[in-house]
């Protein structure tokens, strides 16, 4: 019965459109020089189990497709940008960036150029022309240079929005000059376009909560009421088969789920072990489906959104970012 | 005639010391060939039997056994293997040699996020990619070819170099970590082709060797230092720094299981350091300043720039020593700021120490200097670091402390912000003190080995009894202060001529307003600390004193005892010796 079951599951899997893989860290104990549990790039088979791809690597926090070749990904990891091989293939990874950069916090494709790459890191933002060959400084003339994650206006070419620890910055010219667009003074951690609208962006706060823009990420306003002030939001979701439909998780209120645009918000925590969450994603091909990174628990997963939750897998683990890639990635 | 007999012993001094360091050393190498534990012979035996060509047949078998069970470790784990690979010189089975190399490939250690992390990677990288060149990316972890993994790591370690020799190192005078730094540069004094990679490395050994020599006390590494351990901060001799002051200088007593990292020092270079450094090292016929600059680690967050300057002062004569920065939080975590250290003739085992501290644990310190998020992250670093969110913790800087320090008096005061996590100064006295007197004027009075202590909390405080039968101090004042002045008992030879010296000194403070001291020391300087009025140290060396004269920016570093100098010029790689 479980492998007829099984059977089921990998044949509506391969309907499938998308694949999620995991920047997962098994950190607990570990320090630098210890022996590491598997942790780096996971990613979610069609049977629902969890596999480990490539190097043990303890620092992992983004990853992101190539537009140009679906089957290779770019990890942001402690190491620098690791370019992986494709799954299966038997491609080597390959780290792209030297000893100028370390501990990167997040990466992302140009969607208006797609050999064009930006990433995250302890001082500042860096990007690529040329698919990750060379690398030049984008962070123009933040002072304050530590960045968590950088998102490109998928309508407005060269236009990037930035969460720094300074607040949420706007460049209009691929990162050479930034201006403060809001959250002045704030941590900030994640800053999202709708994918709906996209004068709508929706930024998360070290202890401030929400703030969301409304004209193209020019100024952010602070959003959500009392929901995550005085809580560290660490990820932020837009469901895109609900394009009003937010999720976001952090320490101390777990995962939260509005469903418009952020105004207002909703704890959805019955079965999550603890109210600790590191991450968030809404599954493109299931309506409902959610994930959600428990700090050192593991992933759970809900089927209704959010109001009930039980545990998928990876138990002990933290994971700093969810991925949704194109099935032909995994292919 | 009288300078014919001192030439003639002198003679016979160096003439003994040099068998005396080889003996030492292959005291060292000869314990390391011993298994450790049950099972294969872990790397360091494998190294030392290998350095010594001795059973090769178990070490081929040794190493594959290691090598299959996975390799772990990062950084850790290359340096070893790395010598190994290098030790190797035909003695390893095709098989062994094979998975050895073959591990590059397989395992991605992870670079790190300290100092060391990154100079024992890319030298690691440096000579592995050196020994198997030519080799494209797919032999390597990476995916970068070997000259691409050479020409990484040669910048690196060169751009290293220039920082440390211009603005000194981030992870300064570490009694345990020191080792670390050695470890990179016996490797490639011993193994790098390129002469002046070779040279670079050998120079930069004087440098570090250089950078401890004044600050020891029988071995013993004191002062002002970026990281030490809760335990090793008080059993002194315990340290990194004791084994290779005994390795190189015979000072102090051999640690009874070695330390764990002078033995790959000895597998690689075995670096002799020169008769200017063994004079340096071992004389404290006179009493001395020694002045130094050096960097914070790299601050990721809240700072304009990325390094702040630590500046370092330490007075030093045979009885004991007393050394200080200048308080703030230039270090996550591990930051030890000032204390008095005195000398003892058995000092393993022993707390022959005087500090206080403000102990501080912030997110703002550990975000300041790591990419952790706001949660959690106090829980993390104390599950290795168990005493980082603790009142009674007795390592750590803090942002409410500010120090003075001329010659062997020290003023610290505190001004605690309201809301910090903890508002109290702890003191140390160890179990080790004598005639401790807590006397009517407010002065704490106090022998260690020949060193009387006077030290005056500015505000009341109580005693907390540690295990052990070590005091800890606690005044529960933010806005607080002591002052340390420190005299040998040759000058004070009773307790009471020391106290009557001490009550007759001019000295004022006051605590309740912003912290402020005027004192005259001992020594006749009229010292004055006031807590919203830092000392101009714009003209600090990078090092200063009788013995080290480097500018800041220079690259340069004057070694010089009596007649004896050496000259190191970064620039040219040229070593200079003048007699």
């Amino acid at each position: 019965m479980r492998a007829l079951i099984l059977l089921l599951f990998s044949a509506l899997s391969a309907f499938a459109q998308h694949q999620l893989y995991a920047c997962v860290s098994n950190s607990k104990g570990y320090v630098v020089g210890a022996k590491l549990q598997p942790s780096g790039v996971f990613r979610k088979t069609a049977a629902g189990e969890w596999e480990h791809l490539g190097f043990n690597h303890p620092f992992t926090s983004a990853l992101a497709l190539s537009p140009l070749d679906a089957e290779t990904m770019y990890l942001a990891a402690g190491n620098g940008v690791i370019r992986l091989g494709r799954p299966g293939s038997g491609d080597r990874w390959k780290i792209l960036t030297g000893s100028d950069v370390t501990e990167l916090r997040d990466i992302t494709f140009d969607p208006h150029d797609a050999k064009t790459i930006y990433f995250t890191h302890t001082r500042g933002i860096a990007a690529s022309n040329d698919s990750g060959v060379t690398w030049h400084n984008a962070s123009g003339n933040l002072k304050h240079r530590y960045t968590e994650s950088v998102r490109l206006d998928r309508e407005k070419p060269d236009v990037l929005l930035a969460a720094t620890e300074a607040g949420l910055f706007r460049s209009e010219d691929a990162g050479t000059h930034w201006a403060l667009a809001g959250a002045g003074g704030f941590e900030t951690l994640r800053v999202e376009q709708s994918p709906s609208d996209s004068c709508r962006w929706l930024a998360t706060t070290e202890l401030g909560g929400f703030f969301a823009s409304t004209d193209c990420g020019k100024s952010f306003e602070s959003i959500g009421g009392q929901v995550a002030i005085e809580r560290s939001v660490y990820d932020l979701a837009w469901n895109t088969l609900h394009p009003h439909q937010v999720a976001a998780g952090g320490f101390g209120f777990g995962v939260a789920v509005s469903s418009d645009d952020g105004a207002t918000w909703e704890f959805r925590n019955t079965g999550l072990p603890r109210a600790d969450v590191w991450s968030v994603a809404w599954d493109p091909d299931h309506a409902g489906r959610l994930y959600a990174s428990v700090h050192e628990e593991g992933v759970f997963v809900s089927q209704d959104s959010g109001k009930s939750w039980k545990l998928d897998g990876l138990p002990g683990t933290a994971v700093n970012r969810f991925y949704f890639a194109s099935a032909k990635a995994s292919r | 005639m009288r300078a014919l007999w001192l030439a003639l012993l002198l003679a016979q001094g160096l003439a003994a010391e040099t068998p005396e360091f080889l003996v030492r050393r292959d005291k060292l190498l000869e314990f390391q060939t011993q298994p450790q534990s049950a099972g294969p012979l872990g790397y360091a035996a494998i190294a030392a039997r290998l350095k010594l060509h001795r059973t090769p047949e178990i070490c081929s078998r040794s190493l594959i056994k290691l090598l299959d069970a996975g390799p772990t470790g990062d950084m850790f784990w290359m340096f070893p293997v790395v010598a190994i690979a290098y030790l190797d010189q035909g003695q390893l089975s095709a098989e062994a040699r094979s998975k050895l190399r073959d591990a590059w490939r397989t395992y991605m250690p992870y670079r790190g996020d300290t100092e060391n992390h990154w100079l024992m990677y890319y030298t690691s990288l440096y000579l592995s990619a050196q020994l198997w060149p030519n080799e494209p990316g797919d032999r390597w972890y990476t995916g970068k070819s070997s000259q691409e993994n050479f020409d990484e790591a040669r910048g690196w370690i060169e751009q290293w170099v220039k920082l440390t020799t211009t603005r000194g190192q981030g992870e300064y005078d570490s009694p345990h970590y020191m080792g670390v730094y050695l470890i990179p540069m016996s490797y490639l004094a011993a193994w790098a082709t390129d002469p002046a990679m070779k040279k670079r490395a050998t120079m930069m050994l004087d440098y570090l060797i250089a950078d401890y020599a004044p600050e020891n006390v029988d071995g013993i590494l004191v002062g002002a230092q970026s990281r030490v351990y809760d335990a090793a901060v008080l059993d002194k001799a315990s340290n990194v720094a004791s084994g290779f002051g005994w390795l190189w200088f015979g000072l102090g007593k051999q640690l009874p299981q070695y330390d764990q990292y002078s033995p790959w020092y000895t597998f690689a270079s075995a670096y002799e350091p020169p008769e200017v450094l063994r004079r340096i090292a071992t004389d404290r016929s006179q009493p001395y300043t020694h002045y130094e600059r050096k960097r914070t680690r790299n601050r990721w967050r809240f700072e304009d720039d990325l390094h702040g300057t630590v500046y370092k002062t330490t007075f030093m004569r045979r009885e004991y020593a007393v050394s200080s920065d200048q308080g703030g939080l230039l270090q996550p975590i591990q930051q030890h700021s000032w204390d008095v250290t005195w000398r003892v003739p058995e000092a393993q085992g022993k707390h022959n120490t005087l500090f206080t501290l403000n102990p501080h644990s912030s997110v703002r310190e550990l975000q300041m200097y790591f990419t952790f998020g706001h949660d959690g992250m106090i829980e993390t670093v104390v599950r290795s670091k168990k005493m980082y969110d603790s009142p009674e913790k007795l390592v750590g800087g803090s942002p409410y402390e500010h120090i003075l320090q001329d010659q062997d008096t020290v003023i610290a005061l505190y001004d605690v912000a309201p809301g910090a996590r903890f508002g109290h100064v702890n003191g140390f006295f160890s179990k080790d003190l004598q005639d401790v007197v807590e006397d009517p004027s407010g002065w704490i009075f106090a022998r260690g080995g020949e060193a009387r202590i006077a030290f005056r909390m500015l505000q009341p405080y109580t005693w907390k009894a540690m295990e052990g039968g070590d005091r800890r101090l606690f005044s529960p004042f933010g806005r607080n202060g002591v002052v340390v002045q420190v005299a040998t008992i040759a000058e004070y030879p009773t307790a009471e001529l020391f106290r009557k010296a001490i009550l007759q000194l001019p000295f004022q403070f006051d605590v309740k307003g912003i912290p402020e001291v005027t004192f005259r020391s001992l020594r006749g300087t009229a010292m004055h600390a006031r807590w919203d009025q830092p000392p101009d140290r714009n003209k600090w060396p990078l090092f200063g004193g009788p013995f080290l004269h480097a500018d800041v920016d220079s690259e340069m570093l004057v070694i010089q005892h009596g007649k004896l100098k050496r000259t190191l010029d970064f620039r040219t790689l040229t070593s200079t010796d003048q007699q």
